[in-house]
């Protein structure tokens, strides 16, 4: 662990810490995972719509489907980690004066609730339109709404989908400027958090995808898998480099995620299985097992475990040992 | 019209009638129904701020490990500190709260409605201080400065009860002159006192106090920062990953476009430019 030491060497000058831990437990952590997978299906099937080719239909559609249910779910989680669950809308409309909305840019809370809800809208459109091109809705008002939408022209489609990718991108993003918006030194410090999470938000989407995709029948080979995996090595790279920036601007103050019981769960779940493991299946044909086919499933199988690590040690690491490891 | 409070340190005997006479307006209830668990390391069993306890007495008990006493306090020294939430004049939690439920009242207090607040728990790491807590109802709690009572012309319960006046309420600029005077008559005794909470600490507090040791050995931060401070930075920063990876997505994506130009070209021919306004939509594979 000389790379430990090194970092812990090279020590920041944080804020003292006497802040309390806010107890934000599983909901909070598998909010961050899913929240992450949402927006990055999301603004993954947007970019291949845009830019991709008519073979990459399958995934498009796949992104799509994906994100509203995901994003439903993100909301549940969200409302079911609240003191008080029914009192969620507070984030959104100003109770003691409704409807006026409840908004304040300053605050990643506030306007992470916002980007959710919008960008739930988005997803939602784009999950009736992919149920209304497969056939599965037949409503006849939402087969002439989809059929409007698509005849407009280019330029609205290109805007519509570049809204929801940047709403999407937020989504994935704020979630890491949300702790640094806090008094915890480890958090308050982690200026790059909302990068990283990010980089793995995109990269455990094309994980994701990919997997469901070679459910389906599709080959490591397959164009569309290709691509994905091709954008997946590059997301893990950024994701590696952020990192790697963030432990050593952090120095010391990292000490609860990287020492300890959990700095073993960062380490080998996080660095090795996660980031370094996938790469090197992709890279390398001796890593693995001997079948291109099993080591795609494999990289992207590690990529998704290390992500849901990943938002385990940043969420418990610095709230331990005064909030328990199994804390909803 | 700043109202606060101004605690000074040196003064505070530990009997903690404050303590008590905050529960008992405030009906705060005893934790654990009065079953309290010693701390073990010290004389003082409320521990820290929390819920239920809107004022704490830390005492700080500097005895030397080989407790020898070389005559009168040499070596070892009691010091108490009435803990208290400190009203900021830039609140953190204040800041973040993401419902409204957290106001500055007209007494440039820091409140906490009740009924608004959805205990979302944003505030309780925003605090640089470690003071509001989450009750068992799930909802944010810490000291009102009794808003309660000041809406009646009363001081808030702790100064009331506090026997050495080591908790004084009152304007906030009168307080910091009595302040100021107190640091300065201790530096005349040689005693190393000041002021924490002027301007240099999270733009002021107005529940400030006069120590005589460095903030960290009275359990508070040497050098607060705001909660906000870095969010700029980590929102720019994020930016940029979007921007990075969004042209990693459209190179990787793109990167196939020569082999499946003609594919592009039949598709452009046949559905106009627009691929999905095909309107059988029918699957990529199935294309030519």
């Amino acid at each position: 662990m000389s790379a430990t030491t090194l970092l812990l060497q090279i020590a920041a000058n944080p804020q003292s810490g006497v802040a309390l831990p806010p107890h934000w437990g599983w909901w909070v952590i598998l909010y961050f995972f899913f929240g992450g997978l949402a927006a990055g299906s999301y603004f993954i099937a947007t970019m291949l719509e845009l830019v991709g080719d008519p073979r990459d239909d399958d995934a498009v559609r796949l992104g799509y489907l994906l994100a509203f249910p995901l994003v439903v779910l993100c909301g549940l989680l969200l409302v079911v980690d609240l003191g008080v669950p029914l009192r969620f809308w507070h984030m959104l409309v100003q109770s003691e004066r409704p409807p006026l909305p409840m908004f304040k840019s300053w605050s990643p809370i506030s306007v992470g609730s916002w980007v959710l809800f919008i960008f739930a809208f988005f997803a939602f459109v784009s999950f009736v339109g992919v149920l209304v091109q497969e056939g599965r809705l037949r409503w006849r008002p939402l087969v002439a709404a989809d059929r409007w939408a698509r005849s407009r022209p280019r330029p609205f489609a290109l805007l519509w989908g570049i809204l929801g990718a940047f709403f999407g991108f937020f989504l994935a993003g704020y979630t890491g400027v949300l702790v640094t918006g806090t008094s915890i030194p480890f958090w308050h410090n982690a200026r790059l958090m909302g990068a990283l999470f990010l980089a793995s938000a995109a990269s455990t989407s094309y994980a994701l995808l990919i997997l469901l995709l070679m459910r389906r029948g599709r080959t490591h080979a397959d164009s569309t898998v290709e691509k994905l995996a091709r954008a997946d090595r590059l997301a893990i790279v950024l994701e590696i480099v952020v990192l790697a920036i963030m432990l050593v601007l952090l120095g010391g103050v990292a000490r609860p995620m990287i020492a300890g019981g959990f700095g073993v769960v960062f380490w080998l779940g996080v660095v090795i299985v996660g980031l370094l493991l996938p790469l090197a299946f992709h890279w390398s044909g001796r890593v693995g097992p001997a079948s291109a086919e099993r080591r795609a499933t494999l990289a992207a199988a590690c990529v998704l475990v290390g992500g849901f690590l990943l938002r385990f040690v940043v969420v418990m690491s610095p709230q331990w040992p005064g909030v328990p490891l199994w804390y909803l | 019209m700043a109202k606060g409070f101004y605690t000074d340190t040196t003064i505070c005997i530990g009997c903690k009638a404050c303590q008590v006479a905050c529960h008992q307006w405030n009906q705060l209830p005893a934790e654990e129904g009065g079953q309290r668990e010693l701390t073990g390391d010290s004389y003082d069993n409320t521990g820290r701020l929390s819920a239920l306890n809107w004022r704490h007495v830390k005492f700080i008990e500097q005895i030397p490990e080989s407790r020898e006493q070389t005559g009168f306090l040499q070596g070892s020294r009691w010091l108490m500190m009435s803990d208290v939430c400190k009203h900021c004049v830039r609140a953190g939690c204040l800041e973040v709260c993401p419902t409204g439920a957290i106001i500055r009242t007209e007494f440039d207090s820091v409140f906490i409605q009740q009924d608004v607040c959805n205990g979302c728990r944003a505030c309780i790491s925003a605090c640089p201080f470690g003071v509001v807590d989450v009750g068992e109802d799930g909802k944010a709690h810490k000291c009102t400065l009794c808003y309660d009572r000041l809406q009646h012309g009363m001081e808030p319960a702790c100064a009331q009860a506090c026997p050495t006046d080591s908790i004084r309420f009152g304007e906030v600029t009168d307080l910091m002159a009595l302040a100021d005077a107190r640091a300065a008559e201790l530096k005349a005794q040689g005693v190393n006192g000041y002021v924490y909470g002027k301007e240099d600490i999270v733009g002021g507090l107005n529940a400030f106090y006069v120590l005589v040791d460095e903030p960290h050995v009275y359990g508070l931060p040497d050098r607060p920062e705001l909660p906000s401070e870095n969010v700029g930075t980590g929102f720019a920063l994020s930016a940029a990953a979007a921007a990075a990876l969004a042209i990693g997505g459209v190179v990787s994506f793109r990167k196939d476009r020569m082999d499946g130009f003609a594919t592009e070209e039949d598709a452009r021919t046949n559905d106009g430019p627009r691929r999905l306004a095909d309107p059988d939509g029918g699957s990529g594979e199935g294309r030519p």
